[in-house]
């Protein structure tokens, strides 16, 4: 019998690979900005990771909220970092 | 209710992994950005909406949909904040070669 | 750029009565649905928090007008009607770039054609522009690359989406949205034009 519960697991194990795959991308890529590309897609992923991880546990209303401030943080330290290179100036590497 | 949730998160889940998909296959930097700002938008709304759904009327989900809209207002400003970098750095984009 | 643009917001008795009033409202219902409490205690503290919060963010929040000197738009007093009108628009338009860039990515030939374009699109309001930069970014085949003063930089996946979003002649379906919706009235000099890079 095929519950939510396998359907979350399947989700989980799918979003692993893909981190794996954008990893890929963060360590090859040819300039800064895809490393910064790969890393921004890894944090919007990972809340989607955080609330399954919630559902399977059982403890949503605990997960919700690390979800919130991870993407709030996420996104303001993408900002932060896109400024602080593009002030180096550096297209390699 | 929950077919519809189901619906919901499977064509998510589907959305973001093209969108991984893109960032490995396109040629390069400015392509892949059409990857990654749109698909990862709209797959991880969808999932995080399927998910509010499923877990029916109650303030979680009201946190959900809050959080779907804050990736909807931020994955683009996102985007744009590096697609800005590496154009004011002086990263040119790929052209296909005219012959 | 001395051109006078018609300011709507300016018309309304007490705008900054009502920009304290919705961003008070706004954090409250924020940090109702965060703590999760609804007795009296929670529910004062949050009130004396929002108040002081929306006091000190208020002249943050005016942001001024990029044409007229002296006037000043209110981030939080916007049209909510036509807000949402053009939001199940633009959700339609993320789907359909989403299916197109799904078709994309999942063909084996990848039929790209990568091009820049620029157009100039003079507006007033800075929350326009905004909107409109989003906007460009989450609809098919193209993202917005740098803004400077209206002076718009995309990068559009092939060359049509570019044409679709500044023609040769007038201009394209989504400024004009915007416009409608910020109630820009006068819409001055555009054109578009081939950058080699």
């Amino acid at each position: 019998m095929l519950t939510f519960d396998h359907l979350f697991i399947a989700l989980i194990i799918g979003l692993l690979i893909i981190i794996i795959l954008m990893l890929y991308r963060v360590i090859k890529g040819p300039t800064a900005f895809d490393r910064l590309n790969g890393l921004g897609v890894i944090g919007t992923d990972t809340i989607l990771l955080l609330i399954l991880f919630g559902f399977l546990n059982k403890r949503v209303e605990m997960y919700v909220d690390i979800a919130i401030a991870y993407g709030i943080l996420g996104f303001i330290s993408l900002v932060v970092l896109a400024k602080y290179i593009e002030s180096k100036g550096g297209t390699n590497r | 209710m929950k077919i519809l949730a189901l619906i919901f998160m499977l064509s998510g889940f589907f959305f973001t992994l093209v969108a991984a998909l893109g960032v490995l296959r396109f040629p390069d930097f400015y392509t892949r950005l059409h990857a990654s700002g749109k698909g990862d938008t709209l797959g991880i709304g969808l999932s995080i909406f399927g998910l509010a759904l499923y877990h029916g009327f109650s303030l979680i989900s009201l946190k959900l949909l809050f959080i779907v809209i804050f990736i909807f207002l931020a994955n683009p400003i996102g985007t744009h904040a590096i697609c800005r970098a590496a154009y004011r750095s002086g990263l040119r984009p790929w052209m296909r070669k005219e012959e | 750029m001395n051109t006078k643009v018609k300011v709507e917001y300016k018309t309304e008795k007490m705008p900054v009565f009502k920009h304290f009033c919705m961003i008070f409202i706004v954090l409250f219902c924020f940090w109702s649905i965060l703590s999760g409490h609804f007795d009296f205690k929670h529910l004062s503290i949050g009130a004396v928090t929002s108040l002081i919060v929306a006091w000190i963010t208020l002249p943050l929040l005016c942001i001024p007008s990029t044409t007229t000197k002296g006037t000043y738009f209110m981030a939080f007093s916007l049209p909510i009607i036509k807000l949402v009108r053009y939001g199940i628009w633009l959700l339609v338009e993320v789907v359909k770039a989403n299916i197109h860039v799904a078709l994309l990515v999942l063909n084996p030939k990848m039929p790209i054609d990568p091009y820049i374009v620029t157009f100039n699109k003079e507006m007033s309001n800075p929350i326009a522009h905004a909107a409109l930069a989003n906007s460009i970014t989450l609809t098919p085949g193209t993202i917005t690359v740098d803004v400077v003063e209206g002076e718009y930089i995309v990068h559009a996946i092939t060359k049509e989406h570019g044409y679709s979003l500044a023609p040769d002649k007038g201009e394209g379906d989504m400024p004009v949205r915007i416009a409608k919706l910020f109630n820009e009235q006068e819409i001055l000099a555009k054109r578009w034009q081939d950058v080699d890079l």
